[in-house]
Order: structure tokens, then C-alpha cells, then sequence
């Protein structure tokens, strides 16, 4: 085990991401709902310093500017429920945060944690892929700012795996804005309303005009060993009528293109049954819209 | 009590039935309840066990030397340290610390007393040990084929227990029976989840005495074993229990750690504190056992019952505790819930390398249950019956002695299912679902139905099913009640005190019960066969009398008047025909105790049952008094996730008498929630001995939202040996559940399942027709 040497709870993104520059081996606690289980559980090993970045305060909050949502990594859960930004135009995500865990959780579980956890289950992690975010990446290299975006579909690798270099803060997720007439769903398959973890998750985007579907984007989580955006099923819809048989063809590009595994809490071939059955549900009720 | 301004005259006033907080509500909702986690003794260490991890395997060496040497260490055992070590459990067969071989993922190989409890995970650490993994027996039904690898050599067969039972001819009754089924059930493993995880802190005191705060359900069993097991004078082993959080049946045996934790405070010399983590309780507490059960079950084409045979395979796991011995209750279900003229029943109990099976509320009926009301159900189709007629002809009445020689004094059976049919509007509702199975959306409505039997008056199991009480009035008139019984949470304390008011004319703040010591009280067998509010109930409504003749004897003397003419209400001394008060409670007891011949109301009872134990054949009437319930579950299965949501649930129970209503709303609402984890969410998967979910994420109890609605009815059938006429209700609610949600799933899609748990994926196969052995679908 290794020992914990230093505290440190920086007051601004220039100091946490210096430190991360410097002393190499920073564990950066947000939330710990992720960090404190892992750890007692001996799945990860702390580094020698433990940097609590909730102390940073412009990495809180949402602000809309410029056709963009921008979303700070220190949001919680439980703030992105009672944002009105968040709930008049990120419908998905909304209804994700609806399904997170329990109130105890969410008032301390943050979305950037959420996202460097990188859950192939994360619940977040759907509807942003879906949303077309972006995340903000921070780092410090010679005393200067650098900041790069990356578009999420990129982010992850693996499950606990992401693009994010060990220098890097996530800083947070841009969202451009949905249009008027934008279609968001999110649907979460667990066995009880609350405190579960998904066994397969659905989100979809896009708008429905004429009857016909466009801008659609169709996100899985739980079915591979990262969230993944379904381009056979999203082509199986653009710009297509939504009839009963494109609901159908799309459900059965939906089952097809998934690879689910075994696990304890469900079989592979359970999964891809949900993912057929509940895409089928979700277009059907978009259709009845 | 306060001595009060005399009113003239006090009106009649019965607690009976009425909803009376439980004693110890507040202090649990505030948090100020000291348990077994809040205790610290002057000295004390903190012990942890080293388990295997190891399924089946050969210890071959063990090496404690750097543990002993970490600073802070105070004592490491294992099994070379305690040569007096014996076996423990039922049949003897499972020793605290294995020295030369694991039989499970639990085992214990060593223990460590430190200064706190990091040291002692420390220490752990240090502890090297090598294995020779062994062939391993996961699988109950391959422990009785040839060369299967024999987990005891003193049971060359693998077989722990057996049980034969039989009455009439079962043969002569299939030959008369029109309609014959035989389907095969599979229950699965569940376990407890007590809030309070399991734990003991032992200490020697100076004169050499053992004294163990302890969470037993079984305190005086419990201190004869220990005494016995370590050579003591029994009467130098005192057990204090703590408010325990939860029970269950998961503490009616003694335990390793329990045994451990004494080698270690006496290696040690020091007060040992020993609790376990969550990850611990899944692991080395007791399960539900897992059963195979294959039911033989025939009728006539007008309804009447023929004959059942049953056959079950008990998964033990690597040792025998004593939830090995369910199929007592369970062969009470098959022989007499219904009329049955034959029936014949078999069980055999195998050693595995699986978890450790224990009781668990319910204890074997859950199983039964759930297999005898599918048939029910199946049956009744088969012969074009409606099942609440089918039942209600083979229904027991009062007055019948069964095959089993049961004696059912009180029986509120046929009301339990008319009134919980007719609150639920089954009937009407069960043919509106099969009408619309075809038609609709993907969501189906299902209402299915489930009745059961269980004793009601304690179960003479052991040579005396007794409880004793003292009653002590002091002289402001408080009683202190000093009962055997033990409060778990199920709210003895208060439904006993509840009648030692009723008796003395006393309200409930004028008592405080003393329950928890075994060097103040009397003796008892311990919390287990729904016993406590009949047994303990009695003793001490027979401690109340004594003192209420004594009392009365007094006021008639000082007031010259006849003891018949008197009785005690509201704190007074009452003239019995009018209410009018005569002499206030506290002035007449204090009186006596300072009068030159001073005496003090005192008084003490042992109740025992009028029942008998079992014969060699397990014939005989076991209880004083049998329950009864029936219990209708509703239910929406999403056919194209496989989702069951248990909408509503409505039960009728005949309880003999409502006690305390609240409470036993409270222990029907409980119960029925056990039952709907058990049938639908609960599920501790063990894949070649291995645990896959030792935690509450993905071992899933019930939450709040998904609990359904509940319409609970009393049937008062007021039992003649009851206390005030009430019956054992503890164990009941959760016993129909599973069953009549697998019969309200097959209303709702047509699809029989024979297997527990009904989990979303389980389910979603069988409707699928993924699995054979899941489903069954009628021709
Ligand atoms: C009881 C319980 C229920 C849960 N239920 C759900 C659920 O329903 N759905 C779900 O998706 N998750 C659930 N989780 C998991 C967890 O709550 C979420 O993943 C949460 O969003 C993590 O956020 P956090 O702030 O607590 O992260 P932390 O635990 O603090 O951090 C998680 C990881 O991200 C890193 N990290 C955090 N912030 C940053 C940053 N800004 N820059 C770089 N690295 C960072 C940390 O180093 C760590 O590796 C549950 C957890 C628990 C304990």
C-alpha cells in the first residue's frame, strides 16, 4: 500500500494543474465516490499526494455562452437536477441525473468524476455522447496555461482508461446548444428506480420533422468496455421517415452492433435483448411524440 | 406512578389491540441506541479472522511469525494454539480454526488481538499461508455419485441429515387420483442482511468468570454450550445482549468467530472485541438453504386432494448449523396445510463446498410453500376448478387432527382465503388478466394467490418449550418485568408489557423490562419458531395474575371486603361491579412495604406449552397453536424486459388476536418485503463455491420505491392457549410471497416458473423459452 505523504487542496485551476506538473504522482479527489470505494476495495493505489480539488471554484457551475453550454467538472449531480439551463435544453441528461444513484450520493458526485472515471456503465456518459460534448482539458507545461478540447466519443479508451494525460485536469464539458424543436432521450435499465448500476443504457438525440429524423445520435452504454456511439443504428434512422419498419430495422441494427459481455449482473445475450426491445421502446415513444 | 387526585369512578379500558408504540422507537430514531458497535470495555482489543479464500484445500503449512512480531499485536492463533479446540454446531462437524483443511471460502485459519483494528488487518497481511487446492463438491446433486469428492471422512456419503415422513399410503392415493403432477422447484440462496453486522466482545473478569456481550437469539442455549465447550461451571458463563440489529434466525447457532474471539481474550488476557465487516457478514453469516424439491401431487376431477410425495436435495454447504433441520417445518406444510389422505417425505441434506446454510425466518416453509401453492394453483386448472374453490375444499378446519397428528385448536384458515380473495377482488381480476394475456401492450397484470401454515404456539423441539418471568412492583406502583424472552427488534418487550398492563390495570409508562442478562433472567429457549408474544406472553400474563391476587388480597383487607369485589384500573384499586375508585396503587403498595409485617408484591412464572414433542416418526402436536395466512400478489411483468413489479399486496392472517396493532402491522409489512426480495431481487450467487456478490450493489434488497401497497386483514380467531387468544405471527408474512408471485406471473403470461429468484433476466428467459428447466408451459 502505498502511503499517502502530502494533502493538498489548491484554491485555483493554475495551482492544481502546477501541481499535477510537478510532483508527479497526484491522486485529484473530486467527490471520492468513486476514489474512496476503489480504494477500500484495493482496486487503486493512492499516490503519494492527494490533491482535493473542490476548493476550486470556477470549475463549479453552468453558464451559456456563445451557442455553447459550457459545464464546470466540479458540478454535482444534484446541481445539474436544479440547474434551468441544464434541464430546458439537455433533456437527456436530466433524466440520467435522475437515475444516479441516490440523493447522497449526488450531492456530491461531480460530473467531471463521473467522466475520469470512465465507467463503460457511467451514467453521464450516454447522454454527453449523444450531446455532441466536448471536454476541456487543462494542463501547465512551462508555467503556461495550454487548454485542448477533444470531442468525448474520443475521450475513452477503455473502462477507467481516457485520453486525459496524467498532467491534465479536466476543466469540464462544452455542450453546444440543441435546437428548439430537439428531441432528448435517455433511458437507464436497472433492476430498482434508484441506487443501481445500469445494465444497459440507451440515449437518443435528433430532430423529428415531417415525420422524418434527422441530426440523430444514438449512444449505448454498458455494452462495451466503453460508452459508444451506434453508427449503424444513428444511419439506420438519418433521415428517414420514422415508420414501424425503420423502428424495426434500427433496433435490429442496434442488437447487432453492440458487444456486450458476461457479467454478474447480466448475460450478454440479455443485454443485447434490452438494447433491441428498449431502442424499439424509445423510437416508438419519439414517434408518438 | 405518581400518586394522582382520586376520581370517583374509572371506566373500562383495554390496551388489547390498540396501537401502542414500541418501547425502544424513539431512541432508535434519534440514533442514542447503544449496540453491540458502541461498546468498549476498559482494556479492550480488537480481533480480526483470516478466512481461506480457498474453496477446497489441504493446509500445508501456516506461518504466523512475522504477524506475532508486528508491534501492537497481542495474541494470533490458530488452530496449533488451541489444542482443546472441539467441533462445534448441531452434529459436531465444524471445528472454529482449521488446521489441516478448508472446506469453504470462509474458513477460519487464524486470528489476531491487537490495539486497533488497522493493526489487526495488519497483521493479517503477515500471516503466510500454503494450500494444496482439493477436488471440489459445488453442485449438491454430485455428492451422491461415485467417486465424489467426501468433504467429512466420518461421512463417507456426503449425507448430513436425513428425514423420512409418511401417513397413509401414497401408492393407493395416486392409484384414486385423477389428475398426478410432478415438476421439480429450485430455491436459491439468500441471506439475512442485518443492519447490525455480526460481532461478540468477550472478557474474562478477575475471578475468572466469562462474560460475552453477545447478539445471540438463543442467550441460555448459547451459555450452556459455551460452558460445556470450554469445561466451565455454567453458572460462571454470563452472556449480556446489546440491542441486537436484526436477527432473523441468523443467530440461533454458535458461530466460529464466537468461539475464536474466547481463545483469543483468554490468550490474550484482555477484554477481545470482534466485529465483522459487510463483506464478512455476506460471507461467513448464514444463508437461506438452497433446496431442490420435487413435488408428486394428485386430486380427484371433483377437488379433493389425493396424495403428494416429495423429494428434497438440501444444499448444507461445507457444515451443519440448525436451519439443516427445516425439513421439520417444511413436511408440516406438505402433510397438513391442506386435507391431504397420503403423503410421504424425504429429505436429504448434503455436505458441499458451498456457503453454510443456517435458519432464516421461515425456516424451510418459504421453500415448501412455494412449490405446494403452485400445484395448488395447477391442479385446480387442470381439473377446471377456480383455485380459491380448489383451496377452500381441501382447506383445514378447526377441530381437525392432521395425517402429522396436528391439532388445530383455532383455525382461521377458510377466512383468510375468502377475505383476502374478496379485498383483492381475485377472482374477477385473475380472469380479466387471462382474457387479456393476448391483447395489449408488453406490460401484464398478474394477481396470484398462496396460503400457508406455521406454528402459532411455540415448537417443542427441545425437551421444554418453556419461558420464566419475575415481576417486581415497586412501591410507586412501576413494574419491573424480568422475562427470559429476548428483544430483536421484533417488539417483545413491548407487546409483553402490553399484557402485564392489561392484567394489573397499568399504563405502559409504568413498565420497564429487564431482558438481556442471563445472570438476572429467567430462563428461556431463545427467539426462534414465532414463539415470543405466545410463550413469553403467557409467562408473563401468569406472573401479572400472581401478582394481581396478591395485590387484591391486600386491598380487601384494608377496605373488608370480599377480593372478588375488587379489581385494579387506571392505577386504583377499583370495586369491580361499578368502576368507582377505592384506594389509589402506589399508596396501598407503599403501605405494605413499610407495615411491621412488610411485604413486597413479587411474583414469578414459568409458562410451559401444552404441547408434545415429535415422535421417532415426527408425528405428534408439536405446538400449542397453529397460523394461518393467505396472500394475494399482484403483479406487472414488462415482457420485453422481463421486469416483475409487485403492485399490491393483500393479506389475510389469522393471528388469533391483535396484541399490539401497530406492531403487527409493522411485522406483516416487514415480512412481506423479505418475501418480495426473496422472490424477486434477492440473489447471492455462488459460482463454484465462490460468492459473486458479496455487497449491496449487486446483492439487491428491496428499496422503498419498489415496495408494493399492502391491505393487511386480521383473522381473530381467538386461541383458547393464546395470550389474550393470540397465535405467533412472526416468521408467517414472508412465507407466501414467492409463491403466489410465480402464480400471478403465470396469470399474467401464460408462463409457469419453477425456479427462484424471478430477476428481470431470469424471467425475460423464461418467457422466451430460453432455458427448459425454467419454464413449463401448459400443453
Ligand atoms: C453508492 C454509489 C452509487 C453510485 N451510483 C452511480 C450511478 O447510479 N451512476 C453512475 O454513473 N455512477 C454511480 N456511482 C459512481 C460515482 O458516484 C460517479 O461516478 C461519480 O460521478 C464520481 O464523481 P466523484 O466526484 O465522486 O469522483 P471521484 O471519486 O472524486 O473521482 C473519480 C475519478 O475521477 C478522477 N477525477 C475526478 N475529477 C477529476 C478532474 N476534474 N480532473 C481529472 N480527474 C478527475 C479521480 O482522480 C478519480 O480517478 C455511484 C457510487 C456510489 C458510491
Amino acid at each position: 500500500m502505498t502511503e499517502i505523504e502530502r494533502y493538498y487542496a489548491p484554491a485555483s485551476l493554475e495551482q492544481a494543474v502546477d501541481c499535477l506538473q510537478e510532483a508527479g504522482g497526484v491522486t485529484v479527489l473530486a467527490g471520492g465516490t468513486d476514489l474512496m470505494p476503489q480504494k477500500n476495495a484495493g482496486r487503486l493505489k493512492p499516490q503519494r499526494t492527494l490533491m482535493n480539488i473542490r476548493g476550486i471554484a470556477e470549475l463549479r457551475g453552468v453558464e451559456l455562452s456563445g451557442g455553447e453550454i459550457r459545464i464546470g467538472a466540479l458540478t454535482t449531480i444534484t446541481d445539474l437536477l436544479e440547474n434551468p439551463l441544464v434541464r430546458q435544453h439537455l433533456p437527456q441528461l436530466i433524466e440520467a441525473c435522475n437515475h444516479f444513484a441516490s440523493d447522497q450520493i449526488r450531492n456530491v458526485a461531480t460530473l467531471g468524476g463521473n467522466i475520469c472515471n470512465a465507467s463503460p456503465a457511467g451514467d453521464t456518459l450516454v447522454p454527453l455522447l449523444v450531446l455532441d460534448a466536448r471536454v476541456d482539458l487543462v494542463s501547465r507545461p512551462e508555467g503556461r496555461m495550454l487548454r485542448r478540447g477533444l470531442p468525448v466519443a474520443e475521450f475513452f479508451v477503455g473502462p477507467g482508461k481516457t485520453r486525459k494525460a496524467p498532467t491534465e485536469l479536466l476543466a469540464g464539458v462544452t455542450i453546444p446548444l440543441p435546437p428548439e424543436n430537439y428531441l432528448g432521450r435517455f433511458f437507464k435499465f436497472g433492476t430498482r428506480p434508484a441506487l443501481d448500476i445500469a445494465t444497459i443504457s440507451i440515449g437518443f438525440g435528433g430532430i423529428l420533422e415531417g415525420g422524418v429524423l434527422s441530426r440523430v445520435r444514438v449512444a449505448f452504454g454498458a455494452v462495451a468496455a466503453t460508452p459508444v456511439r451506434a453508427s449503424h443504428t444513428e444511419a439506420a434512422l438519418e433521415g428517414r421517415p420514422l415508420t414501424e419498419a425503420t423502428i424495426a430495422a434500427a433496433a435490429a441494427a442496434a442488437r447487432d452492433e453492440v458487444t456486450p459481455i458476461d457479467d454478474v449482473r447480466a448475460s450478454a445475450w440479455y443485454r443485447k435483448e434490452l438494447i433491441h426491445n428498449m431502442t424499439k421502446r424509445i423510437l416508438d415513444h419519439v414517434a408518438h411524440a | 406512578m405518581s400518586v394522582s387526585e382520586k376520581p370517583r369512578f374509572i371506566a373500562q379500558e383495554s390496551l388489547i389491540g390498540t396501537r401502542v408504540t414500541k418501547m425502544d422507537a424513539p431512541e432508535k430514531i434519534e440514533g442514542k441506541t447503544r449496540y453491540i458497535h458502541d461498546i468498549s470495555l476498559p482494556g479492550q482489543l480488537h480481533a480480526k479472522i483470516l478466512r481461506s479464500g480457498r474453496v477446497h484445500a489441504r493446509i500445508l503449512s501456516i506461518d504466523t511469525r512475522a504477524a506475532r512480531a508486528l508491534p501492537g499485536v497481542h495474541a494470533v492463533i490458530t488452530a496449533a494454539d488451541v489444542p482443546d479446540q472441539r467441533p462445534i454446531g448441531v452434529v459436531r462437524d465444524h471445528l472454529p480454526l482449521k488446521g489441516d483443511r478448508v472446506r469453504s471460502l470462509r474458513d477460519e485459519i487464524a486470528a489476531v488481538a491487537a490495539d486497533t483494528e488497522e493493526i489487526a488487518a495488519q497483521a493479517l497481511s503477515l500471516i503466510e499461508v500454503e494450500y494444496e487446492d482439493l477436488p471440489l463438491l459445488a453442485n449438491p446433486e454430485d455428492s451422491q455419485k461415485p467417486g465424489a469428492p467426501v468433504l467429512h471422512d466420518d461421512h463417507p456419503d456426503n449425507v448430513a441429515m436425513r428425514f423420512e415422513y409418511s401417513h397413509g399410503d401414497v401408492r393407493a392415493g395416486e392409484a384414486e387420483s385423477d389428475v398426478v403432477l410432478e415438476d421439480t422447484f429450485k430455491l436459491h440462496y439468500v441471506t439475512h442482511c442485518c443492519m447490525g453486522v455480526s460481532g461478540i466482545i468477550v472478557e474474562f473478569d478477575a475471578s475468572g468468570s466469562l462474560l460475552m456481550y453477545s447478539n445471540t437469539q438463543v442467550p441460555f442455549l448459547h451459555k450452556r454450550e459455551f460452558a460445556d465447550y470450554l469445561g466451565m461451571d455454567p453458572s460462571r458463563v454470563r452472556i449480556i445482549q446489546p440491542p441486537i440489529g436484526g436477527g432473523f434466525g441468523s443467530k440461533l447457532d454458535i458461530y466460529p468467530f464466537e468461539v475464536i474471539c474466547v481463545f483469543l481474550a483468554r490468550a490474550a488476557k484482555r477484554p477481545v472485541k470482534l466485529l465483522f465487516t459487510r463483506e464478512e457478514e455476506f460471507l461467513a453469516s448464514p444463508t437461506r438453504q438452497p433446496v431442490l424439491l420435487t413435488l408428486r401431487s394428485g386430486c380427484k376431477k371433483d377437488g379433493t386432494l389425493t396424495f403428494r410425495q416429495v423429494h428434497t436435495l438440501h444444499d448444507n454447504g461445507a457444515y451443519t448449523s440448525w436451519g439443516a433441520t427445516t425439513p421439520f417445518v417444511m413436511m408440516q406444510t406438505f402433510s397438513s396445510l391442506y386435507r391431504v389422505p397420503h403423503c410421504d417425505y424425504h429429505t436429504v441434506a448434503v455436505y458441499t463446498n458451498n456457503p453454510y446454510a443456517g435458519s432464516f425466518r421461515g425456516y424451510g416453509n418459504l421453500q415448501a410453500t412455494f412449490a405446494i401453492e403452485q400445484h395448488m394453483d395447477m391442479m385446480a386448472e387442470a381439473i377446471g376448478m377456480e383455485p380459491l374453490e380448489f383451496r377452500l375444499k381441501n382447506a383445514q378446519d378447526a377441530g381437525e387432527v392432521t395425517g402429522q397428528g396436528m391439532s388445530f385448536k383455532s383455525c382461521g384458515f377458510k377466512e383468510c382465503l375468502t377475505t383476502a380473495a374478496a379485498r383483492s377482488d381475485y377472482s374477477r381480476k385473475r380472469r380479466e388478466n387471462l382474457e387479456q394475456r393476448q391483447s395489449g401492450g408488453p406490460v401484464k397484470r398478474g394477481i396470484g394467490m398462496a396460503s400457508m401454515l406455521h406454528v402459532g404456539g411455540g415448537a417443542k423441539i427441545y425437551p421444554s418449550d418453556g419461558c420464566g418471568t419475575i415481576l417486581k412492583l415497586d412501591d410507586f406502583a412501576h413494574v419491573t418485568l424480568i422475562t427470559g424472552a429476548s428483544e430483536i427488534g421484533q417488539g417483545s418487550e413491548t407487546v409483553l408489557s402490553q399484557l402485564v398492563c392489561e392484567e394489573l390495570g397499568l399504563p405502559m409508562s409504568a413498565v420497564t423490562v429487564v431482558n438481556n442478562d442471563t445472570a438476572i433472567t429467567p430462563w428461556d429457549v431463545g427467539v426462534h419458531a414465532s414463539r415470543t408474544t405466545f410463550i413469553a406472553g403467557n409467562s408473563a400474563i401468569g406472573a401479572a395474575k400472581k401478582a394481581k391476587v396478591k395485590i387484591l388480597a391486600a386491598a380487601a383487607k384494608k377496605l373488608e371486603c370480599a377480593e372478588a369485589d375488587l379489581d385494579l384500573r387506571g392505577g386504583w384499586v377499583i370495586r369491580a361491579a361499578s368502576g368507582e375508585a377505592l384506594l389509589d396503587l402506589p399508596r396501598l403498595l407503599r403501605s405494605l412495604h413499610f407495615s411491621d409485617k412488610a411485604e413486597l408484591v413479587m411474583t414469578t412464572f414459568y409458562y410451559e406449552p401444552p404441547s408434545v414433542h415429535q415422535d421417532k416418526a415426527f408425528k405428534g402436536d408439536v405446538s400449542a397453536a397453529y397460523a394461518w395466512a393467505t396472500q394475494v400478489v399482484e403483479v406487472e411483468v414488462d415482457t420485453e424486459t422481463g421486469i416483475v413489479r409487485m403492485n399490491r399486496v393483500t393479506a389475510a392472517h389469522d393471528v388469533g388476536r391483535v396484541l399490539n396493532r401497530l406492531g403487527i402491522e409493522g411485522q406483516i409489512e416487514g415480512g412481506v418485503v423479505m418475501g418480495q426480495g426473496y422472490a424477486l431481487t434477492e440473489n447471492l450467487l455462488v459460482e463454484m463455491g465462490v460468492m459473486k456478490n458479496p455487497n449491496f450493489r449487486d446483492y439487491k434488497l428491496v428499496t422503498a420505491p419498489e415496495i408494493p401497497e399492502m391491505d393487511i386483514s386480521f383473522i381473530e380467531s381467538m386461541d383458547g392457549e393464546g395470550p389474550q387468544g393470540a397465535k405467533g405471527v412472526g416468521e408467517a408474512p414472508a412465507i407466501c410471497v414467492a409463491a403466489a408471485t410465480a402464480n400471478a406471473i403465470y396469470n399474467a403470461t401464460g408462463v409457469r416458473m419453477f425456479d427462484l429468484p424471478f430477476t428481470p433476466e431470469r424471467v425475460y428467459r423464461a418467457l422466451a423459452g430460453k432455458s427448459e428447466k425454467l419454464c413449463w408451459k401448459p400443453e
